[in-house]
């Protein structure tokens, strides 16, 4: 039996890839909102339930289903980052207790929907490359797309339209005198977060199970590559995102997935026990 | 200013007298039920409150003292043999040292972060608890898993009126002991860490050692009502350890007014008993749950207390002058800082 | 030595900016001790590091011949350093009475336990009445005005019975009746009890008045210092 590495090496830089997208979404929150988003995972299931859907109508292309999903989401982000974070943003107890509760709203009604078994969408064949490696052609295409959607926020971000982002996650105080709406730039920005949480939700939809609770294990991963990489570069958090995947994908091949959510667990647990500088310095903001 | 207002004497007197005396007016078993792991469960809010109330840890892991009480139980009881008493007593300091361990790791970090420190933690108990078959019981049945382990008891089947007021026995103790921790110093220190950390830090408070104090005397009180829920079930389960118990704890205290030990005892009482009287499946529980928080969270921040307490001053005729809510707030309700 | 607090070749930078080089100073026992300075000539981050919110990069910092650089600020209060803060930051939730409580319960097993209400002379009510808030014992803190802020800064202080207070601006913005109060508390806890302080401050006068010698930091460096 060939060495099941390389094939952990594809699938996981693949979907790590893919993540990297709700990864940035997840960087953004915590670097203009200022908040742990609690319910990002939920917003990637919101994304894969949305491909579902629309495989289940006979559209089985998550090209299709990531922009519905993504404008699905940028709608509930805003009216959540609206009604909720904005106001509920200087207090400790608020918000993470209220993202979390969104995140089990939303997942127990996709169980309700859904029911809480595995769903899955059958995204045609794969090919099969050199040496028996399967390459599922919606893997591919999940991080091609996400690659380009966050070279563009790159873009973005380094240029002007990007300029009131980077001020409000540097001094919202600046940012304001210089009549800059920041409470609308922060839930819009809430918004997008949440839809490229979704979009990477539906790109990956066809490359594994959809569960009610399939958000969880992504959320701590996005957490773990913006603690480790930092809210500053995009492309340090699409390399650490790659790393994690394949990290994640030998977990579950080699033990089980549910030690790849156990293993991204202890590594939240053993890098806020260590403290990297970004903790501190979001911890510090808050003060 | 004391945390006394609603809570004048006469209502919990008459409360608990309702409470003891519905059992003889003949209900369903299936009601006692109910209100007996009401009864866990609000003394469950009020040991999150001690920690993330009146010593303002969020902690969304408090699941996690509250299982492992109850899972050492069963392990103790049902493969080490060990006599019942015994086996509590173990589990209540178990806890207690899970606390410990809790606080020490969260010390060093600032609010949210907190949260999700203790998330992870629970959530990896819980991990743990669903994915291990411990080993094969008496009678070659797996152990472990979603089922969780069952506990050797002394008696057969207890009677439902004993644990009813067993149980509501068990909360007036338990909360009357938090109460008379969060008013002692040593509450009064936490509330102060809770409020300014900066300024107990100045006035010479090490806050570390506090926090944890916090955690272990929370999670000691979670592990009792751990234990106790064990004893009633008759098992240890892996939703004990669950993300969704320990968001429960974090809903009540929020619905009932963070701080004050009582309120969340009340909210847990009555969202439980609504709910589960009206056997609604969990899923749809634990929507409700966390829709009443949203609304709690977004249009009544300082819980039926705050609510009542800013109603009472306007009311009294003190327009000009709110009292600070739950996070100090000035008229203009900005933050005091 | 007979200083009672001794700082040698402080040194702190945040990030590429050096906000503080080679300060050395000292305290003497007993004595009032000024530091004037612009606005970011590095003054609050010198009384930070001095009362241990901050770690220095460089240097030493003595107290009472113990080197404390690395002791965090409830440590150094225990030891006898207090510090008031230029922005105080109150609690949200207790009374000026539980604040003062709050302060007292380090030092709770070196005296008798008091009753609690402040009342009959125990050393709640002490502190509450040298500072004028006794009247205002019972109002949560977070409705004080800003001069009440400050005595209540000054009662948190005075609590651990000072060897040193540490004071940030704490006379600024104040009027005339409460700084006329503050610095006659300020003047007797010197004299009566021997309790140095090293006051900052931006009002010269202010500081010709109260201290017996003057550091004048600019740019992160003492470059004067003053007797008066």
């Amino acid at each position: 039996m060939a060495s099941p590495l390389p094939q952990i090496l594809l699938d996981g830089f693949f979907t790590g890839g893919t993540y990297a997208l709700m990864a940035a979404g997840m960087a953004l929150i915590l670097g203009v909102v200022k908040v742990i988003n609690l319910s990002h995972g939920a917003f990637l299931t919101l994304g894969a339930y949305v491909a579902y859907a629309l495989a289940d109508r006979g559209i089985a292309t998550p090209l299709a289903a990531a922009p519905l999903a993504a404008v699905i989401a940028f709608a509930f982000g805003v009216f959540l980052g609206k009604s909720f974070v904005n106001p509920a943003r200087s207090h400790p107890f608020a918000l993470p207790v209220g993202t979390l509760a969104c995140a089990l709203l939303f997942e127990q009604a996709a169980q309700m929907v859904w029911g809480p078994h595995p769903l899955s969408i059958d995204a045609g064949d794969p090919w099969i490359g050199p040496g028996g490696l399967v390459v599922r052609r919606w893997g591919v295409v999940a991080f091609l797309s996400s690659a380009v959607l966050l070279w563009g926020l790159k873009r973005v971000l380094s240029s002007r339209p990007g300029l009131p982002l980077r001020l409000i996650a540097e001094d919202e105080e600046i940012a304001g005198s210089l009549g800059m709406d920041v409470e609308a730039i922060r839930y819009l920005t809430f918004g997008g977060a949440c839809a490229m949480a979704a979009a990477a939700g539906a790109l990956l939809a066809p490359s594994g199970a959809v569960t009610p609770t399939m958000g969880r294990a992504p959320l701590l991963l996005s957490l773990v590559v913006v603690i480790v990489a930092g809210m500053d570069s995009v492309g340090a958090i699409f390399l650490i995102s790659i790393g994690l995947g394949i990290f994640g994908s030998a977990c579950a091949w080699l033990l089980s997935p549910q030690w790849s959510y156990v293993a991204m667990l202890a590594a939240v647990c053993l890098l806020l026990s260590a403290r990297p500088a970004g903790i501190v310095a979001l911890a510090g903001r808050r003060d | 200013m004391r945390n006394a207002a609603p809570f004048r004497g006469g209502w919990p007197a008459a409360g608990i007298g309702l409470l003891l005396f519905f059992p003889l007016s003949s209900p369903d078993a299936f009601f006692l039920d109910v209100f007996t792991t009401g009864f866990l469960l609000a003394a469950f809010a009020a040991s999150w409150d001690v920690v993330g109330g009146v010593s303002g840890q969020i902690t969304l892991g408090h699941a996690l003292p509250f299982g492992a009480a109850a899972y050492a139980c069963a392990l103790l009881t049902s493969l080490a043999g060990w006599p019942l008493p015994l086996a509590v007593a173990a589990a209540i300091v178990l806890a207690a040292a899970v606390g410990a361990g809790i606080g020490t790791l969260s010390a060093p970090l600032a609010g949210p972060f907190v949260a999700l420190l203790t998330l992870a933690l629970g959530e990896i108990a819980h991990e743990a608890a669903v994915g291990n078959t411990f080993f094969s019981g008496p009678g070659g049945y797996a152990w472990g898993g979603e089922g969780g382990i069952p506990l050797t008891l002394p008696w057969r089947d207890a009677s439902p009126f004993l644990s009813y007021y067993a149980a509501l026995a068990f909360l007036c103790l338990a909360s009357f002991g938090m109460l008379r921790f969060s008013r002692s110093g040593a509450g009064l220190i936490l509330r102060a860490v809770a409020g300014s950390p900066i300024t107990a830090q100045a006035s010479g408070i090490p806050i570390a050692r506090f926090k944890r104090l916090a955690f272990t005397v929370g999670s000691a009180f979670a592990g009792a009502a751990g234990a106790g829920f064990a004893l009633h079930v008759g098992r240890a389960t892996a939703t004990d350890l669950s993300l969704e118990l320990s968001f429960q704890a974090a809903t009540f205290a929020a619905v009932g007014g963070r701080g004050t030990i009582v309120a969340p005892v009340v909210a847990a009482l009555v969202l439980h008993v609504l709910f589960q009287g009206l056997s609604l499946p969990p899923s749809a529980r634990i929507l409700l749950y966390a829709l009443t928080l949203l609304v709690t969270l977004r249009f009544f921040p300082g819980g039926v207390v705050g609510t009542a307490r800013d109603l009472a001053s306007r009311i009294a005729g003190r327009e000009g002058a709110r009292p600070p809510g739950r996070h100090g707030r000035n008229r203009n309700g900005e933050v005091a800082r | 030595m007979n200083e009672l607090l001794s700082a040698e070749g402080i040194g702190k930078s945040f990030g590429t900016t050096r906000i503080l080089s080679g300060i050395s100073m000292s305290v003497a026992p007993g004595e009032p001790v000024g530091l004037f300075g612009p606005n970011g000539s590095g003054k609050t981050t010198l009384v930070n590091i001095l009362s241990g919110l901050l770690l220095p990069d460089t240097g030493t910092v003595r107290f009472d011949g113990k080197e404390i650089s690395r002791l965090p600020l409830d440590a150094r209060y225990r030891l006898g350093i207090a510090r008031t803060f230029q922005i105080p930051h109150p609690y949200p939730a207790l009374s000026v009475l539980e604040a003062v409580r709050v302060a007292l319960a380090v030092n709770a097993s070196k005296r008798k336990e008091d009753d609690g209400t402040g009342e009959d002379g125990g050393p709640t009510g002490d502190l509450l009445a040298r500072t004028g808030l006794f009247n205002q014992r019972f109002v949560p803190c977070a409705r004080l005005s800003q001069g009440c802020l400050r005595r209540l800064e000054f009662a948190r202080a005075l609590a651990c019975r000072p060897k040193l207070l540490i004071l940030d601006e704490i006379f600024s913005a104040l009027s005339a009746a409460d700084e006329a109060d503050l610095t006659a508390l300020l003047r007797a806890a010197n004299r009566d009890e021997g309790t140095a302080f090293l006051l900052v401050s931006h009002n010269p006068p202010l500081l010709k008045s109260l201290c017996r010698r003057i550091l004048v930091l600019e740019e992160g460096r003492i470059v004067r210092e003053r007797k008066v």
